[in-house]
């Protein structure tokens, strides 16, 4: 997956789902909310989405006197992300309420997210407990609960009928299917040479932890147990050229290759199926919704995916009441009424509640999954989501190890390093960076 | 009549005295000559320029200055606000040794000996043949080679992209019917596909200079050279060339501090070819990672200057070069 791509439409999707208030209809509703600030107060909220969150923050503001919303559209995320920068250099005009736009952990470090622990505590058992790991930082909110779109798989069952071969289950299986799938010159996944998030959930469905607050310090550890059952997984795939590399900049070229019959299995989540539909013309019908394999010693079902919080900024002078807002907004019936899409009618997933059942099916469409019933399609998804890991600590300095990663992923990929190579390498990027930054770290052994 | 016919006379450029009623508008305004005042009037055509120069360029650069002296740290986890305090040359000094920086710097220098020859070759050729024929179709080449200089970088790279895609794009079928099956997004065709790329961006302008220098060329000395029997090869190589050895010189210029900076078709290809452009690929890459990835604006900013500094050696000493051998 395009770590780059899925990061932004993950951000924007889950950022949008969770701010219009597609998100009703359970436990949640009866949740305690917190007290808004005394008196009548006015905030801002921030957001690139144009379609729906106006009539959220319409129905907010119809159906509360003591706060009111107002909608603050950006151009995009991108300029969202520069306005934001230049409003908390300028300590003006500071919205109470950004949309996900980094890793919390991230945000704390630029210094832009309030402690808003006190005003969530008493409404986090609406969220799933991914949700709100993936908003804590040292057991402290920083970030309103926000969950990821989980992974699940989508296998072409034509190929695998066609050459006898089952989907497999577990991710020591993948290799073996797909060393009998390369026999017929078939790959079993493709893994674009720019994006490393492969790496990152498997580690993470692993149960790696790669950043760990040790009192005052970090604890790095990229080359954990963990992490090298998912490098050995990659490694197996790539030595023995079971994979694709198709690059995700060139779209048409890659979803003609994903169509074409000679890729069986492409991980994804939920918001990505609609693309695939519309691009997809000889294999439509084909796939079948599948759970994401499991590690052979797995002691329970784990799906990955990472999230990016939402946050009260610092300098906002109304906390409660913007959490109060984005509460409404998660899980009102209001809200989820005032969020449907206007043309279709549709809502999404809400990612970030303990039970995404009930909203799973609406989501799946009409033709990439041939026979298989939306029923049946959205209960992996449903399956995936509920036990999504959501918290994967990407540390204090995310934004700089990253394309680091990308390198070193790269060239893991074109065989010109192994990949374990590649994560000494990432890891040794790390702690320079740390130490020219006055971070304090451990490299745990 | 006053002022009109002063400006009259002061255009035929005599030397008369003013007269009685000039001088006495002249001493009604004091401050300004009138040609003061012309003078002024000139340069506030150039205002917006100006303008435009100091607050995009200019202050950008002080800015940067006064970035580049500072470093900021964090302490403990890094939570919180970090400290920036006075560093001096540290953050210069630590870019003159930087291998990263050097390295691509290294890289794109070997990239220009090969490229910027390449457009000057390809765009004086072109401004020759364009030269060479009756005006009328000389303007619809003109118009049709300028098209890829109008087309923003960007969106050149995204058509480009397109263009070699191995899946669905045309040149690789196109090659293959003359036996040529090539990848141009594989790791030993990335610099071609890359050169390609800026050729077909930056020769129309470069034609457009040189065509323009070629068109000041007297006529009556081709008609001269063609009675003394030269061929039309011989008066391009033995006239046309040197007349335009100034435009060559500019353009060169252009291109090797266009290409020193190159920024946006690296970015773009890094995706297809990750292994082979990494992240610090070319200067200005590294300078965009440190302040936009690893948030060291301070550091940043001192490569900057540094990278200016090296364009700006490297434009002098070609500048030099070039004027020796003209002389």
């Amino acid at each position: 997956m395009s770590t780059k791509i899925i990061k932004r439409k993950a951000l924007s999707i889950s950022a949008a789902v969770a701010a219009l208030g597609l998100l009703a209809g359970c436990g949640s509703a009866t949740a305690p909310a917190p007290a808004a600030d005394a008196g009548p107060v006015t905030i801002d909220v921030w957001g690139w989405d144009a379609e729906s969150t106006q009539h959220v923050v319409d129905a907010f503001n119809a159906s509360h006197d003591k706060i009111k919303v107002n909608y603050v559209l950006q151009a995009s995320n991108t300029a969202t992300q520069t306005n934001f920068r230049n409003v908390m250099e300028s300590k003006k005009d500071i919205p109470c309420f950004m949309p996900g736009i980094a890793p919390i952990t991230t945000t704390l470090v630029n210094g832009w997210a309030q402690d808003i622990t006190q005003y969530v505590e008493p409404i986090k058992d609406a969220y799933s407990t991914g949700a709100q790991a993936a908003a804590q930082v040292d057991g402290k909110f920083f970030g309103f609960p926000a969950g990821p779109s989980a992974t699940f798989m989508m296998a072409n069952k034509a190929v695998y009928d066609k050459f006898g071969l089952a989907v497999p289950k577990t991710w020591e299986d993948f290799v073996t299917v797909g060393k009998e799938l390369k026999t017929h010159g078939v790959t079993v996944i493709n893994l674009a040479g720019e994006d490393p998030s492969t790496l990152l959930q498997m580690s993470q469905q692993a149960g790696a932890s790669w950043f760990a607050i040790d009192g005052d310090k970090w604890k790095v550890n990229l080359q954990d147990d963990a992490t090298m059952k998912a490098v050995d997984i990659i490694q197996q795939l790539v030595d023995n050229d079971l994979v694709a590399h198709q690059t995700y900049k060139d779209r048409p070229a890659l979803y003609s290759y994903f169509d074409s019959g000679q890729l069986a299995t492409v991980p994804l989540a939920w918001w990505s199926m609609t693309g695939y539909q519309t691009n997809f013309k000889a294999s439509l019908g084909q796939w079948q919704a599948v759970d994401v394999p499991q590690f052979k010693d797995a002691k329970q079902f784990v799906s990955s995916g990472v999230a990016d919080p939402g946050f009260v900024p610092v300098g906002c002078e109304h906390p409660a009441a913007a959490v109060e807002y984005v509460n409404w907004a998660s899980t009102s019936k209001d809200a989820i009424e005032a969020g449907k899409n206007q043309k279709t009618g549709s809502v999404g997933v809400p990612t970030n509640l303990a039970d995404v059942s009930a909203y799973t099916a609406n989501v799946v469409p009409d033709k990439i999954f041939g026979s298989q019933p939306a029923a049946e399609v959205g209960a992996v998804i449903a399956k995936a989501q509920n036990a999504a890991v959501g918290k994967f600590e990407r540390g204090p300095d995310y934004d700089a190890w990253f394309p680091e990663m990308q390198d070193q992923w790269g060239k893991a990929m074109a065989k010109q390093i192994t990949l374990k190579q590649a994560m000494t390498n990432v890891q040794a990027f790390i702690a320079k960076d740390l130490d020219s930054k006055g971070i304090k770290y451990e490299v745990s052994k | 009549m006053s002022s009109r016919v002063e400006v009259r006379k002061s255009l035929d450029g005599a030397e008369q005295k003013p007269s009685r009623q000039a001088r006495a508008g002249a001493s009604a305004s004091p401050r300004f000559s009138w040609r003061t005042k012309q003078r002024i009037k000139g340069a506030s055509f150039t205002w917006p320029f100006v303008i435009g120069f100091a607050v995009f360029t200019l202050l950008p650069v002080v800015v940067g200055l006064g970035q580049s002296l500072f470093s900021s740290k964090t302490s403990g986890l890094g939570f919180g606000a970090a400290t920036v305090s006075f560093a001096g040359f540290d953050n210069f000094a630590r870019g003159l040794v930087d291998p990263v920086f050097w390295d691509s710097m290294l890289r794109v220098s070997i990239y220009a000996v090969v490229i910027v020859p390449v457009i000057q070759l390809i765009s004086l050729t072109l401004a020759l043949l364009i030269d060479a024929v009756k005006r009328r179709v000389a303007n619809r080449f003109r118009l049709i080679l300028l098209i890829p200089y109008m087309i923003p970088g960007i969106v050149a790279i995204m058509i480009w992209l397109y263009l070699y895609s191995p899946v669905v794009g045309p040149l690789r079928p196109f090659f293959g019917l003359f036996g040529v099956h090539t990848d141009f997004f594989s790791g030993s065709m990335i610099w071609v596909s890359i050169g390609n790329l800026a050729v077909w961006g930056s020769i129309g302008f470069n034609m457009l200079i040189l065509f323009g220098a070629l068109q000041a060329v007297p006529r009556e000395i081709f008609d001269a050279a063609r009675v003394d029997g030269a061929s039309e090869f011989r008066i391009a190589m033995s006239i046309k060339v040197p007349y335009v050895r100034g435009s060559l010189v500019l353009t060169g210029l252009l291109s090797i501090i266009g290409t020193l900076q190159i920024f946006n078709e690296p970015t773009l290809f890094r995706s297809i070819s990750p292994e082979s452009i990494t992240k610090d690929f070319t200067p200005s890459m590294v300078i965009y990672n440190q302040a936009f990835q690893v948030g060291n604006l301070n550091y940043a900013a001192a490569l900057s200057i540094i990278l200016a500094a090296v364009v700006g050696a490297a434009s002098v000493i070609i500048y030099r070069l070039t004027n020796k051998v003209e002389s």
